[in-house]
């Protein structure tokens, strides 16, 4: 098991490092929406303080869903997601690798870049550190959810824009607990139960997701 | 063990993880105070924010209520035996609102110690009062003994 | 007295024992459901009194109220039908999941829209971020997914499946929307809306509300099972029985 694992994930990164041209959208992505928002709607720093923890997460969960298509794609055009399936190997363990492995490339980065877009936004500093946990735990609720999306949609040829659509629905508390939690702690309220549920929905979602994208990908591989 | 069966009661027990570490975190995060409710101890003794919206709960004080002439604004006092505040309303008070009546008022605290409320929720008769509401007023019974 | 129960169950599994079966109750279901729909409608916008503080406005509450509880009650039966389709392999199941999606789309949207009518004039508002507006919209969104989902599927058994998947992740998921959606809406409540509490209903407007609840139910019913009945006709076109019902229905 551990060496699946080790093999799985040393697959993924590699794979990853090949295509880190693709890798870099979501960040580009991520820094031109927050740049927008100030722009479009007001520079007053006040006003700015008061959104930035949502204009932050719903710019970074958009960024994410950019390369969520990718995490299947690739090897179910070349038939490996095929062999993934039939093999003794557990595929859930297969599937929580690659999930492991898209957070770690997009969901780790574009929290790493929040500290830049923050002051962008006029967050005070010592919001930061609550929301890049946040951020943290939000991008791998992300990727969990996001992998049944993807699963559901990798036999399809325009899948990008339905997998939003699906998982949309399913974010809906990712986003609030994670802005409420920023918010909270803007306004010098009491944060940690908020970051609580947003762990446990990461929780939940960690033991429920790989089951059902598993179940997914088997629908979409015989397909 | 056969590896494969190993195999699944990992996954498995992975899964049952999850799982418990959620329901801790939701038990953690629901013993704290995220509807920012608080008794009228709490506000006169200060700990409750103001220009952030609270609810606030307790008792009418009979005798309290006193409209103003001309418009809905009714002025009212809400009390859990241990202190008073004073809450200003505009808009139509719910049927069951009464004095002597458990009542939970949503609004912003002023600095003068004005509730200004947006809106009112009141409950017939004790025995069906809002948890919050119960358990503060235990609390300020224990207090005062 | 198990196995009368496993027998009946496993007859659901022939769709041809399920659309002979579904004919007379189609049929008498669809007719109960008109005129009690009818007769509440009626009752509710013309003669039902005059509220105290709406006036006339509330009576939408005839239509809202039905489409509302339906919406959620339809997403309930898609996902258990799913759930049936994907555990015990019954075709029946993944067609009435199917079928029932736009059934439920369309109760959620009149939810809303009608819910939209009913504020303008009682709130001034066309819409309100409440808690049960929000899990209303993300409840049509829901549908939408599945609806969509359902034809980008090239197969109709892979979106079957796939759709019953999701309409799992959905269910799931709907009493953590409930309830993130109740945090954020009363940490931010709107300084200048007020709902009026909801006065106990008087007896002269309940039951033509209980009525016409009662016949938006039946309503559903009559639909899902004519709509089964053609999918049914759809998908098992290579049967034989089939083929003789489409020609009797084309002859008549």
């Amino acid at each position: 098991m551990i060496k699946l694992v080790q093999h799985t994930l040393q697959r993924e990164l590699t794979l990853a490092y090949r295509r880190r041209a693709d890798l870099l959208n979501p960040l580009f992505f991520f820094v031109l929406v927050v740049s927008l928002f100030p722009m479009g709607i007001t520079t007053d720093l006040d006003k700015l303080t008061e959104m930035s923890g949502g204009v932050l997460w719903v710019c970074a969960l958009l960024a994410s869903l950019l390369s969520l298509d990718l995490m299947f794609r690739n090897d179910f055009e070349d038939g490996s997601l095929e062999q993934m399936l039939l093999s003794s190997a557990p595929p859930q363990v297969i599937v929580l690798c690659k999930i492991f492995c898209h957070w770690l490339v997009t969901g780790v980065p574009l929290t790493l870049l929040s500290p830049l877009l923050s002051i962008m936004l006029a967050l005070p500093g010592h919001a930061l550190p609550v929301l890049m946990a946040s951020l943290l735990l939000g991008t791998f609720s992300l990727s969990l959810i996001g992998s049944i999306g993807a699963a559901l949609t990798v036999g399809l040829r325009k899948g990008g824009l339905l997998l939003t659509i699906l998982i949309m629905p399913v974010l809906v508390p990712v986003l609030i607990f994670g802005t409420s939690t920023v918010q909270a702690i803007v306004l010098g309220l009491a944060w940690p139960g908020y970051l609580a549920f947003l762990g446990a929905f990461t929780a939940g979602a960690f033991a429920l997701a790989p089951w059902l994208t598993v179940a997914a990908l088997k629908v979409s591989v015989c397909d | 063990m056969n590896p494969k069966r190993k195999q699944r009661l990992i996954l498995i027990l992975l899964g049952v993880c999850g799982l418990t570490v959620a329901v801790f975190l939701v038990i953690f995060a629901l013993r704290q105070n995220l509807n920012y409710f608080f008794t009228p101890l709490e506000i006169s003794n200060g700990a409750a924010p103001s220009e952030q919206v609270i609810r606030a709960g307790g008792m009418v004080l009979p005798g309290s209520i006193a409209r103003e002439d001309g418009s809905l604004v009714v002025n009212f006092k809400v009390t859990d035996y241990a202190a008073i505040i004073d809450v200003k309303y505009d808009g139509i008070l719910p049927d069951l609102f009464e004095e002597g009546q458990g009542v939970v008022v949503i609004g912003k605290l002023d600095d003068n110690g004005l509730l200004t409320a947006d809106s009112v929720l009141a409950k017939h008769d004790e025995t069906y009062m809002p948890p919050e509401v119960t358990h503060a007023l235990e609390q300020a019974e224990k207090a005062a003994k | 007295m198990w196995q009368l129960f496993v027998r009946w169950f496993h007859k659901w599994s022939s769709p041809k024992w399920f659309y002979e079966m579904s004919k007379p109750w189609s049929f008498w279901l669809g007719w109960a459901a008109l005129l009690i729909t009818t007769t509440a409608i009626i009752w509710g916008l013309g003669f039902a009194p005059v509220e105290r503080l709406q006036g006339n406005s509330y009576r939408i509450i005839f239509i809202h109220v039905p489409s509302a509880f339906l919406s959620e009650a339809i997403y309930v039966t898609i996902a258990i039908a799913g759930a049936i389709g994907l555990i015990w392999r019954i075709k029946l199941a993944y067609y009435v999941a199917k079928i029932c999606v736009p059934l439920g789309m369309s109760m959620a949207f009149l939810a809303l829209a009608t819910g939209a009518i009913w504020g303008k004039p009682t709130w001034g508002h066309w819409w309100v971020w409440d808690m049960r507006i929000t899990s209303m919209l993300i409840l049509l969104l829901l549908y939408i997914g599945l609806w969509a989902l359902h034809n980008a599927m090239e197969r109709p058994e892979s979106g079957d499946r796939a759709a019953a998947i999701l309409a799992l992740v959905g269910v799931v998921n709907i009493p953590v929307i409930k309830f993130s959606v109740n945090l954020v809406t009363t940490l931010h409540q709107p300084a200048t809306l007020k709902f009026t509490e909801k006065a106990p209903m008087h007896i002269s407007m309940l039951i033509p509300l209980l009525l016409s609840i009662l016949g938006f139910y039946l309503a559903f019913l009559a639909l899902m099972l004519v709509r089964s009945r053609i999918e049914i006709l759809r998908r098992e076109r290579k049967a034989k029985w089939v083929q003789q019902e489409i020609e009797q229905l084309g002859n008549r």
